[in-house]
């Protein structure tokens, strides 16, 4: 078993959840490499009821009668951005963003009260075998709205879901080790009529709202078809099937899921016999996402010396892991009774680029550099000053209050620089960096040099402007 | 255990790599008409329909025998080519006519300031969005990979300029500006483009502002996330201030729409266009901008509303973007006649690709090729049709039309004859001058 180090754990919390602070870091430390990872992929198992309570108190459509318009699109951010912050079950959060994202749907064009359910049904499904989850995401009625299954008729198919289902939800255009094509034109046109008929109704029922998926038979193309050179009379689920078993889809998703938790793949052959190796395990182990995920987070790849801090920050990742991180608060409000509510997560991370439940078209968000823009730079900043400065601890809202910074700083500049990057990290920046945030400390109004002591005023001042800078540095920028 | 300095600040093992060196954009301040002879300005702005256009929709070829009979619901008979006030959309004695809601973007084309060039597309035409788009945005039809074609020419013919010189009007660069040495800013409100800090200690402003310029200065190895980073970073607070005094200058007669007057993508686009009116009237190096409207992919419900079982061809998700589109670029236009620069702008359209002639069950139709783009300005000599448009009677074997003008002689056209470059460094071969710019 291998040891897991501060260092490490952190690296672990950041990539599978929303970063942690000391103690969850520590206890995961503790765990080793395989516990650690076991506790954070077994999430079933970790107590959430308090978020779980927190939930009931703050969102009216948790407790029947349910009502649609509850599910509005404020709502289903606010509640996401609550679980993100407060859930202990920070894996399953992580996964179903994952999936959110290689799914991607919008609230352009669903509805909202559809993109909340189909969030329930990635979550569900998450770490089930690929085949099981795919079916459920394309039965499910936001995918069947979003690429026109439920106008994909018999004689006249659509091919909105047959394209982008093996574009972007299975093998990728060309298969990502040997860059061949996975599919032709017609195989697109094939694949369509496979899904012909796909629908799904409504049914309201004391106070609640489910939705069934079936097969409108009259409206199903039930003819023999050709698919990657094989004629059969190939059903939607077989197509599935099918799919989901080929070589490019094993490596299309570990290549999704190397560059989402682990570091951006190159083309070199060194990164194309890492999928290969990962592409093994998901092929012989019933298409696993839980045994692939497992294997990948344990792994000495994950561990690298590449690995850390190799991957810009996804907005979501960036205000949601400042309060964590931080030790800071996210009140989220309550609407039960007409009361005020927060979401200022939500909105800075769409103006950073990030909307949940409205990703930009069906290929998700761009990361990494995609993320950077003169525009959104400015926001992260902005969020930054937001949260340090907000001094209103009684309203719903984000904030980190004077004691909690208080607990952070220390006598000299020197240990409270460093105290910080390790809270807010740890970040790994050089000795000039952080004495230039050792002089900011040591400047006064108009640039006269002052003494420092961690008195109150100080730590409301100079100590929240610290805090303020340091998630200016181009390392907070990084994951 | 202390870690070594990490992959972000070393060499990126991204494939997309941009090395960037500090740009000269806001150094010494804007220029503010110092030494800018505004005769000789050539303001090029670029309207990005996101999406896969439907050209057949949009340039109507209604003497198309096909057509009828590939578009029973969506297609337009010629008596149906008029706008809501019973003008002809009709386009002169051609065999085409403008989509009914482009009311204003007839009257640039009859008054010769629009162009259209039909038929525009490229070999072996890609239907996937992000490919044809990566392939439009870097003029490389092999795979869409590299930097943009305006990221090169801005390279050639932009670096070294101070001031302001290229702006993109959204959250995100799109790969067209895509350069390896300089930086374009991206803005999408003028409001919240400033570098804010805490507003009870206003005394502490300057030392935040300077901690922040110290560290993300620093020196960070080519091709690193971090040198990226803290560019785009300096960039954004330092042009900031800059650009909110530049704009706080504008005045204008012209009225960009608001709540209440039309709908919301009507409204957005045209104050879209407004921010360009903002920049390119009160600074005076900014001559390259670049613009997007999304929506365009419509796979189901193109035309129509729920109330008509969407067959409406007046109503509905196309119309209204065209409307977007067509009011925006005249209220943009009136703006630019207004402040004397009317002979200095060019604007141009473009989309990934355009739609299939053969409409589906949903009321829209799946991704196609070649579509028609616009070009509009007074320089350009406008009033007429350039291309060829593509036979609905000799289709390719995906159904789909055969193009006729390769996007980049488009392109090659704009640099050469507006942008004063050279269109075969920045697009890497030789493309033909389609003519309307003469």
């Amino acid at each position: 078993m291998a040891s897991l180090d501060y260092d490490g754990a952190a690296h672990l919390m950041r990539r599978m959840g929303f970063g942690g602070n000391p103690d969850e870091i520590d206890d995961l430390a503790s765990r080793g490499r395989e516990g650690a990872v076991d506790y954070m992929i077994g999430y079933n198992q970790i107590d959430n009821s308090a978020m779980d309570s927190l939930l009931l108190q703050s969102f009216d459509f948790l407790t029947p009668p349910v009502d649609n318009n509850q599910l509005n699109n404020g709502e289903i951010r606010r509640w996401w951005f609550t679980r993100l912050v407060h859930s202990k079950r920070q894996f399953e959060e992580k996964m179903t963003l994952f999936w959110h994202n290689h799914f991607a749907t919008s609230s352009s064009k669903v509805q909202d009260f559809l993109m909340y359910n189909q969030n329930l049904t990635l979550r569900q499904y998450a770490l089930d075998r690929f085949d099981t989850l795919l079916l459920k995401v394309a039965q499910d009625p936001a995918m069947l709205v979003w690429l026109d299954g439920t106008t994909n008729v018999l004689g006249a198919s659509n091919e909105n879901f047959g394209r982008e289902l093996q574009e972007l939800f299975t093998m990728g255009i060309n298969d990502v080790v040997t860059g061949q094509p996975n599919y032709t034109e017609q195989d697109v046109k094939e694949i369509a009529r496979a899904f012909t008929g796909w629908r799904f109704n409504t049914v309201r029922q004391g106070g609640t709202i489910t939705y069934n998926f079936f097969i409108q038979a009259n409206q199903h193309d039930n003819t023999s078809k050709t698919i990657y050179g094989q004629t059969l009379n190939f059903s939607g689920e077989d197509v599935i099937t099918l799919v989901s078993a080929r070589q490019a889809t094993a490596r299309y998703l570990v290549w999704k899921l190397f560059n989402f938790f682990v570091y951006p793949m190159t083309t070199s052959s060194a990164d194309k016999a890492t999928i290969d190796k990962f592409a093994t395990i998901y092929l012989n182990n019933n298409h696993s996402i839980k045994t692939l995920v497992r294997a990948i987070f344990t792994s000495d790849e994950f561990f690298s010396d590449r690995a850390f801090f190799s991957l810009v920050k996804q907005p979501v990742e960036l205000v949601v892991g400042a309060i964590r991180m931080l030790g800071g608060v996210y009140n989220p409000g309550s609407n039960i009774n007409g009361g005020r509510t927060s979401n200022t997560l939500s909105t800075s991370a769409r103006n950073q680029g990030q909307d949940l439940f409205g990703p930009p078209d069906v290929a998700g968000w761009d990361f990494n550099l995609g993320w950077v823009s003169t525009a959104t730079m400015l926001e992260r900043f902005n969020f930054a000053n937001t949260y340090v400065n907000n001094r209103n601890t009684t309203n719903p809202g984000i904030f980190v209050t004077n004691d909690q910074l208080k607990s952070i700083t220390k006598g000299s500049t020197k240990k409270t620089v460093k105290r910080f990057f390790t809270r807010l990290g740890p970040l790994d920046v050089g000795g000039d960096t952080r004495k230039m945030l050792q002089t900011y400390l040591e400047t006064g109004d108009n640039g006269q040099p002052v003494t420092y002591v961690n008195d109150d005023a100080t730590v409301d001042k100079k100590i929240r402007g610290l805090v303020h800078q340091v998630m200016c540095l181009p390392e907070f920028q990084s994951n | 255990m202390p870690v070594n300095r990490r992959q972000f600040i070393k060499r990126s093992a991204s494939a997309v790599s941009l090395s960037l060196v500090l740009p000269k954009f806001w150094m010494g301040g804007l220029a503010r008409g110092q030494g800018i002879d505004a005769t000789s300005r050539k303001i090029f702005v670029v309207i990005q329909m996101a999406g896969g256009n439907d050209g057949l929709n949009t340039v109507v070829p209604f003497t198309d025998s096909r057509y009828a009979a590939l578009r029973p619901i969506l297609g337009f008979k010629e008596s149906e080519l008029k706008d809501a006030q019973g003008n002809s959309m009709i386009l002169g004695s051609a065999p085409f006519g403008l989509n009914p809601a482009m009311t204003e973007m007839k009257s640039l084309y009859d008054s010769g300031k629009a162009a259209i060039i039909l038929g525009v597309g490229y070999p072996n035409a890609n239907l996937s969005h992000f490919l044809s788009t990566d392939i439009w945005g870097t003029a490389n039809t092999n795979g869409g990979l590299g930097s943009g074609w305006l990221g090169r020419y801005a390279d050639q013919k932009l670096l070294g300029q101070s001031g302001l010189s290229a702006v993109n009007i959204g959250g995100s660069l799109p790969k067209a500006l895509f350069a390896n040495k300089v930086v374009i800013p991206s803005i999408t409100s003028f409001n919240a483009y400033t570098y804010q800090t805490d507003e009870r200690f206003r005394g502490d402003r300057n030392n935040q502002i300077n901690t922040f310029h110290a560290t993300n200065t620093r020196d960070f190895p080519v091709d690193s996330f971090a040198k990226a980073i803290s560019e785009a970073g300096v960039d954004a607070a330092d042009g900031a201030a800059q650009l909110q005094t530049a704009i706080a200058a504008y005045t204008s007669t012209v009225h960009y729409p608001v709540t209440g007057e039309a709908t919301a993508q009507v409204i957005s686009f045209a104050n879209t266009m407004k921010m360009v009116a903002q920049i390119v009237t009160t600074i005076p190096e900014a001559n390259l901008l670049y613009v997007q409207i999304g929506g365009f992919d419509h796979h189901s419900q193109e035309i129509g509303t729920a109330a008509d079982n969407y067959t409406n061809k007046t109503l509905g998700q196309h119309a209204n973007l065209l409307k977007a589109v067509s009011l925006g670029v005249k209220l943009f236009y009136d703006d630019m006649v207004e402040h004397g620069l009317a002979d200095n702008v060019v604007l141009m359209t473009w989309s990934e690709f355009g739609r299939r002639p053969n409409e589906n069950a949903s009321h829209g139709c799946d991704h196609g090729t070649g579509a028609p783009l616009l070009v509009v300005g007074n320089p350009v000599q406008g009033g007429k049709l350039y291309g060829e448009q593509p036979s609905l009677s000799d289709l390719d074997s995906a159904g789909n039309m055969k193009f006729k003008v390769d996007f980049r002689s488009v392109y090659a056209t704009i640099l050469d004859k507006w942008l004063g470059a050279d269109s075969q460094s920045v697009l890497g071969a030789s493309f033909g001058n389609v003519g309307f710019l003469g």
